[in-house]
């Protein structure tokens, strides 16, 4: 080339996301959180598409979370369709999470949160400070990455989950062959606990209501019944009686409250509180030796949560790699029949909602997915309101610091994270 | 209207990955897919060479430095946005990089320049001796599946530009 070329950004712009707080006489008069959000056109897009076709699509939502969209997805597709699948099809399921919460948890405790709580500037900086900090992070989210592509055939956007199971079982060797590392990768969360208890969390704590998956007899992830900390459980297909989503005309995201117009806050935080007790032995030793104490209510804190629960997938994930021993078909065979249902895992950052409309050739007559970034929008506000007063009179850059480690610990979907965020704030 | 970056060896054994990067929904942002899927579509002979690796990816973010892995010599084809017209084609080599990321002091930026920095930085000895983005100006980024006219026009010229790139090195 014979001249310079000044490109400002590389392509993935998806993700423009905007925080605007406008003060008046001083006063804050308005926050403005604005998060562009791709779930609502893959509702449009999925209108008319062969059912089979929509596990692979919902899954190109988010290159980090793709594991949590197929889940949900055919989990309510199977239920419009009334098929069943087998115990081992469900393990092979929850085994494929785990690899999608070692990669997701890994990415963000190191890489996106971490940063922000040792004041790094980014994850380029911790790099040059702590070197083999970050080598352990990445090789963590390695490991994730290497067994979703073991089981999912790709590495980033698994392609190999059908409605019914899947499409082939993965080699018996090759998934035994990464319980070393998995073994490793179990150390390495257990340290990886102790690290995140040492660091310093600002002192921010809020009444919040949280709501998570809930099972008797596990620590739910896959499916369950839907538990919030005010006491009410509901089945998935009750979902949306109780929490709903309106449209906010200064966003163009949906914006989601109970039925009684309150905030909720789903993900980690919410699961390590409601559900602690089912969690594994060795993720529960570690949380007792660091002395952690329920319930969280810091969001920051959910760095901590997420890296319990790095301990308890990564071990879960080496007994069921050693349980694999693939029998008989992948996938159930079926009639397709018209029908309706919905399906609800746990993303890493938090509730996953879907619901399908099918029709008698297997079209999509109706699509609805509810995100967990959505969820918590309407909370991530009210905790810009209750933040606000005491980071507003701080110099402007110091002032989007603070505002955006509080945005980030709630590990807002990659998609809409990425290049976050650009503040304005205006004055009268 | 290219030179090619200086520094790519004449290593005939080693392995070359030919990756595009992309999101097949989000209109020209799948350019990167769609090129490298041109260029096999149109030098299929030449695939087979068991020197040659192909990845297609959507959003590998840090997953990058995976998909790097084991060879010595990577061409990424990527979407870019620089103001330029679209359909524009950007040649640069890793040298080159770090001035795609200005303003990108995020920390979320996990872009190819950001991804690739933090390999240099961490893991120097597992990195490609050679890195050459080819990057093409993207005009559109709304969501769907039809890149813009004029970033289709560039498919066969970023085809014949990996392939030459291919041979050369």
């Amino acid at each position: 080339m014979n001249q310079d070329i000044h490109i400002p950004a590389l392509a993935r712009v998806e993700g423009e996301g905007a925080l605007t707080i406008r003060l008046k006489d001083g006063v804050i008069n308005e926050i403005l959180l604005n998060i562009y959000e791709p779930p609502r056109f893959f509702e449009g897009f999925l209108h008319g598409r062969y059912f089979q076709d929509v596990p692979d699509i919902t899954a190109r939502i988010c290159g980090i979370c793709p594991v949590a969209y197929q889940m949900s997805s055919v989990q309510a597709l199977e239920a419009a369709l009334q098929v069943t699948i087998s115990p081992e099809v469900r393990q092979l399921r929850q085994l494929l999470y785990c690899a999608e919460y070692i990669e997701s948890h890994a990415l963000h405790i190191y890489l996106l949160q971490g940063p922000d709580l040792v004041n790094q500037e980014s994850a380029l900086s911790l790099a040059a400070e702590a070197p083999e900090l970050v080598k352990q992070g990445l090789r963590l989210k390695k490991i994730g990455n290497d067994l979703l592509k073991t089981i999912g055939g790709r590495s980033v956007h698994p392609v190999n989950t059908c409605v019914g199971g899947f499409y082939r079982w993965p080699d018996e060797q090759a998934i035994h062959g990464l319980v070393p590392e998995l073994e490793w990768a179990r150390q390495a969360s257990i340290d990886t606990v102790k690290w995140a208890a040492t660091l310093n969390y600002p002192d921010f704590e809020q009444d919040y209501e949280f709501v998570a998956l809930n099972r008797i007899d596990d620590y739910a992830i896959y499916d369950g019944d839907i538990l919030s900390s005010k006491g009410k459980r509901i089945t998935p297909q009750d979902f949306e009686k109780h929490y709903t989503e309106t449209h906010v005309e200064r966003s163009n995201a949906l914006h989601s409250h109970t039925v009684d117009n309150s905030t909720y806050f789903v993900g980690p935080l919410a699961r390590i509180n409601l559900n602690y007790k089912k969690l594994r032995q060795i993720a529960k030793e570690t949380a007792r030796e660091i002395g952690l104490k329920l319930p969280l209510r810091n969001p920051y804190k959910s760095l901590l949560a997420r890296a319990i629960e790095l301990v308890h997938t990564s071990d879960l994930a080496i007994e069921l790699a050693n349980a694999y021993h693939p029998q008989g078909p992948s996938h159930v065979e079926f009639d397709i029949q018209p029908g309706e249902g919905c399906g609800v895992s746990e993303a890493p950052r938090g509730l996953l909602y879907h619901r399908y409309i099918v029709d008698e050739q297997g079209m999509i007559r109706f699509a609805r997915i509810t995100p967990p970034t959505a969820q918590n929008f309407a909370q991530m506000e009210a905790d810009l309101w209750a933040l606000a007063p005491s980071v507003i009179k701080q110099p402007q850059e110091e002032a989007s610091l603070s505002f955006e480690h509080l945005l980030r610990s709630y590990d807002p979907c990659i998609s809409c994270a990425t290049h976050f965020l650009k503040l304005h704030i205006d004055s009268e | 209207m290219n030179q090619f970056p200086n520094g790519a060896k004449d290593e005939p054994s080693s392995i070359i990955k030919i990756i595009g990067i992309g999101q097949s929904l989000r209109g020209d942002d799948a350019a990167g897919l769609a090129a490298v899927r041109f260029w096999q579509e149109r030098y299929q002979a030449n695939i087979e060479r068991p020197n040659l690796q192909v990845e297609l990816e959507e959003l590998p973010g840090i997953g990058l430095l995976s998909l790097l892995e084991g060879s010595s010599i990577a061409i990424l084809v990527d979407t870019v946005h620089s103001n330029s017209i679209p359909g524009t084609i950007h040649l640069l080599s890793n040298d080159q990089l770090e001035a795609f990321t200005g303003g990108a002091s995020s920390a979320h930026g996990w872009g190819v320049a950001e991804t690739l920095l933090l390999g240099e930085k961490l893991m120097p000895l597992s990195m490609p001796e050679k890195i050459i983005l080819i990057g093409i100006e993207a005009g559109n980024f709304s969501l769907g599946e039809s890149l813009s006219p004029q970033v289709e026009l560039a498919l066969p010229e970023v085809a014949r530009l990996i392939e030459q790139l291919t041979i050369r090195v």
